[in-house]
């Protein structure tokens, strides 16, 4: 009777317990909108927080964002390789921080590997532009218009040359488009004016190689002029569907010779709109890298005097001095401001500057683009590049329909369980399904107390619980069931049913558990949810299936027939 | 009281023979598919291959040759089309291309462009999009491998311990063929090979030691019983009759939820109960035919006790 009176308090301290680890996402499943609403207005935040506390639902179950990213550690020296990973991982940790996504997993994989998961972010652009760079900010002058006319006139003449090659063998060969393309001899030049011809420039192409004209630099439409003395500098507006060509030539063998080690072609980081078109900018800028943006502090959001979005930032110390003499001894240039090798923005210099700076953004960056560059520059910079190697994309509708297959399948689960134990075993099997309730009820209240990710694999953990946990009950009832056949009583059979078939059980679970385990440790996403539902729901339905169901015969001990 | 089955006395081990031979036909074909995934020329799904899965649905009803041809036509001669039924998106599909990009551009991208200018009146909708890289899919086969010796391993160990030697790898034997037995029959039904189909195959493998365990239980509860008289076959045999209805019983429902899963369980598990439904079959075929003969065969040929 004492032990009795033990199971029954444990039993209850369990069921108290679950129902505070049940609580938070019980409150938070069952808020409505206007509740949601209500409870900001009396504690702001206090919703958020109650998010936090209750049972999340996986990617696969409420839509989101599954990244993995490989650190090149190729890219980095030796002796910066040790802890580059983990380093990474405290600054996109950092920046997913600053975007506000709720409940991010940022997780370690492997030697090289980090796999960032973005419940219920679904804006997969948005955020490989905050975890994919690498923000190395830097500062860099634009070439001046002398040389950069000098190189601009030899890439024309190349391209010229090439495409007077292209345009006699299509003259030899009559509506040769494809045989342009085909030309052994001038294999990339041709392909590249053949891909020309094609296009919306066709005819300006074709006009422009017969008049023998400059066939790179008509693509190239200076912007960047200085207001104060109306000098030119090397900065073009591109036509968005040109780019291609424009890299392409670029890459050109030829071209690339003629260009000097001390000068590179950059990019914008956006497009931007000019007259109704959408448009990228490219710069010749000197590669020196005059200044790094590690120095930056005390990053914030600012307006610019036309109203642009700008990022403000102060200089510390030392770094302010070297800023000092930088933008002295260039006032009246443009300065770079190159962010992983794409160029934000290229201001002039107006006056010397010590402590405070200011990147002014493109006319067209938006406030969320400010945003981004904000995140990045105060996260700071990754230790290496990284690249994205994996992206899955989930919608919430995909989503929604999961939880609905999800559910059903729990449901009608349950109920075959139950019906089939409950027919077979009648009022034993009852019993046995008192005990596998308890088993789902006190499942749920651990994986809600653990604030455990709710997938739909770990779904399918918790179905397959069902089938396992009745399984120590029909162990015990057919040994009862033996026993009595012996001629045993009620009582005796019992207590033999439990005692005997509880080694075997054990026995059973610890085989699951071992697998459960290793698949928890070695598993990755989808198999680590479906091996903890699984852990917690074999090791639970011991004391379900065991005490619980054992506890209600002992109450009940006085009958003298057992319908089983 | 109902009973599937009144008392049993069926002659297990005396079958043995002819278990053995279906069990190596079931071998033979699961260790050639073993063999053919190791040679890369296993049907890998997109976890392990790489490469692009998209998922979405048209506002009309379409015609699945119709898009298959488009999708082929764009270049993407080995994609997989699956039609998916879906509440609330009835036109839905899965294309699966083990590509991950094409000439430069992103393959979701190109199949994206590709359905859209095949069938300009009938909007396609991107539910979701899942791209892996085949450098991703060569960490996973490493820690898979590494879970799965684990995991086998451990139980190894376990029965090594709870009974002894000669039951501890009879059960992995045992264990082994029924994972094997449903690789080789997911190779036939060309059936691909990923994260979840590796999951559903250890925690078989897991259930299928479980179902062998409790046969064995009774077998050494028995062989203490009954040690004077009676020869060994038949106590084992006798103990198999004994727990033969608990056995049904216990893989019945199992078979029952992972049924339900496999028929509600949507796109995501079907495979993953495919698996276990083979794998609840097979593991109680096993734990009476396999799992029991080899014992009793190695006892045969070298007495020892059974502890």
């Amino acid at each position: 009777m004492k032990g009795q009176t033990w199971r029954l308090a444990v039993t209850g301290i369990f069921i108290v317990m679950a129902f505070i680890g049940f609580w938070n996402t019980l409150r938070y499943w069952t808020l409505s909108g206007t509740d949601r609403q209500k409870m900001e207005e009396i504690r702001p935040g206090s919703a958020q927080e109650l998010e936090r506390k209750a049972m999340r639902l996986g990617l696969d179950l409420q839509g989101g964002l599954h990244v993995v990213l490989r650190v090149q550690m190729e890219k980095i020296e030796a002796s910066a390789r040790v802890d580059a990973v983990d380093r990474a991982i405290q600054v996109i940790r950092n920046r997913v921080d600053f975007t506000g996504v709720t409940e991010p997993v940022i997780l370690k994989q492997g030697d090289d590997r980090i796999i960032v998961d973005l419940p219920g972010y679904t804006d997969a652009a948005q955020a490989e532009n905050i975890i994919g760079q690498t923000a190395q900010l830097e500062f860099k002058l634009v070439e001046s218009m002398e040389n950069a006319g000098l190189i601009l006139k030899k890439i024309d003449s190349i391209v010229v040359a090439a495409g007077k090659t292209g345009t006699e063998s299509k003259v030899a060969t009559a509506g040769a488009e494809s045989k342009v393309k085909d030309s052994a001899t001038t294999r990339d030049t041709s392909d590249v004016f053949g891909e020309m011809l094609k296009g919306d420039t066709g005819q300006v192409a074709d006009t422009a190689l017969s008049e023998g004209e400059t066939p790179f630099t008509q693509y190239l439409e200076p912007f960047l002029y200085s207001s104060k003395n109306n000098t030119p500098w090397p900065g073009y507006v591109i036509a968005m569907r040109d780019r291609g060509l424009v890299e392409r030539i670029l890459a050109m063998p030829e071209v690339k010779r003629v260009i000097p080690e001390d000068v590179q072609f950059s990019w914008s980081t956006r497009t931007d709109i000019k007259a109704a078109q959408s448009v990228y900018y490219l710069y010749i800028l000197k590669n020196k890298v005059q200044f790094l943006g590690k120095n930056l502090e005390r990053i914030k959001l600012g307006r610019g005097q036309s109203q642009e979005h700008t990022v403000d930032f102060r200089l510390s110390g030392q770094s302010s001095a070297a800023f000092a003499r930088l933008t002295g001894a260039n006032i009246d240039k443009p300065l770079a401001i190159v962010i992983d090798n794409r160029v934000e923005s290229a201001p002039f210099i107006n006056s010397k500057i010590r402590n405070d700076g200011q990147i002014t953004m493109g006319s067209s960056a938006t406030i969320k683009d400010a945003q981004n560059l904000e995140i990045v520059l105060k996260a700071g910079a990754l230790p290496a590049p990284v690249e994205i190697i994996e992206k899955n994309v989930i919608g919430p509708t995909l989503g929604s329909d999961s939880i609905r297959k999800g559910l059903i399948s729990s449901i009608v689960g349950l109920i075959a369980v139950f019906l089939f134990v409950g027919i077979y075993y009648r009022l034993s099997g009852l019993i046995a399904d008192i005990g596998l309730l308890f088993n789902i009820f006190f499942l749920l209240a651990i994986m809600a107390g653990l604030s455990a990710t709710l997938t739909m694999p770990g779904i399918a953990g918790i179905i397959l619980t069902i089938g396992i946990s009745v399984d120590s009950n029909i162990l015990i009832f057919e040994r009862v069931r033996e026993e009595l056949r012996s001629g045993k009583t009620v009582r005796a059979s019992i207590d033999a049913g439990y005692n005997r078939a509880l080694l075997t059980i054990i026995d059973s679970h610890v085989t699951t558990l071992i697998t459960a385990g290793a698949l928890f440790i070695f598993g990755a996403g989808p198999i680590k949810g479906f091996a903890v539902s699984l852990f917690w729901g074999v090791t639970i339905s011991l004391y379900t299936a065991v005490i619980i169901t054992k506890m209600i015969f002992d109450i009940r001990k006085g009958y003298q027939s057992l319908s089983i | 009281m109902f009973r599937i089955l009144k008392e049993t006395n069926i002659d297990f081990i005396g079958q043995r023979y002819k278990a053995f031979t279906f069990s190596g036909i079931l071998l033979a074909i699961g260790l050639f598919a073993i063999v053919m995934i190791i040679l890369g020329k296993g049907n890998m799904g997109l976890d392990f291959a790489g490469g692009t899965m998209l998922q979405g649905n048209f506002n009309q009803a379409i015609n699945v040759s119709d898009l298959r041809s488009a999708v082929t036509g764009g270049g993407f001669e080995e994609a997989s089309i699956q039609k998916v039924e879906r509440f609330n998106a009835p036109n839905s599909f899965i294309i699966r291309v083990k590509e991950t990009t094409v000439g430069g551009e992103k393959a979701v991208d190109k199949l994206m462009s590709t359905i859209l200018t095949s069938f300009p009146n009938n909007k396609f909708n991107k539910d979701s999009e899942h791209t892996i890289g085949p450098a991703v899919g060569e960490s996973l086969r490493k820690t898979t491998q590494w879970a799965v010796l684990i995991s086998v391993l451990g139980m190894l160990v376990y029965i090594w311990l709870r009974f002894d030697f000669r039951s501890g790898v009879a059960a992995t034997v045992a264990t082994f063929h029924d994972v094997i037995a449903v690789m080789g029959i997911f190779y036939i039904l060309d059936k691909e090979v990923t994260l979840l189909l590796i999951t559903a195959l250890l925690t078989l493998a897991g259930y299928s030691l479980t179902d062998t365990v409790v046969v064995y239980d009774r077998i050494r509860e028995n062989l203490k019983k009954f040690r004077k008289k009676g020869d060994f076959v038949n106590t084992v045999n006798r103990s198999i009759n004994e727990v033969l209805s608990r056995t049904i019983m216990t893989s019945m429902t199992v078979l029952l939820v992972v049924v339900v899963l496999f028929l509600f369980g949507g796109e995501v598990l079907r495979d993953f109960s495919l698996a276990m439904i083979l794998g609840v079959i097979v593991g109680t075929y096993s734990s009476v035919f396999v799992a029991s003969p080899i014992v009793v065969e190695w006892e045969a040929r070298s007495p020892r006790r059974f502890r």
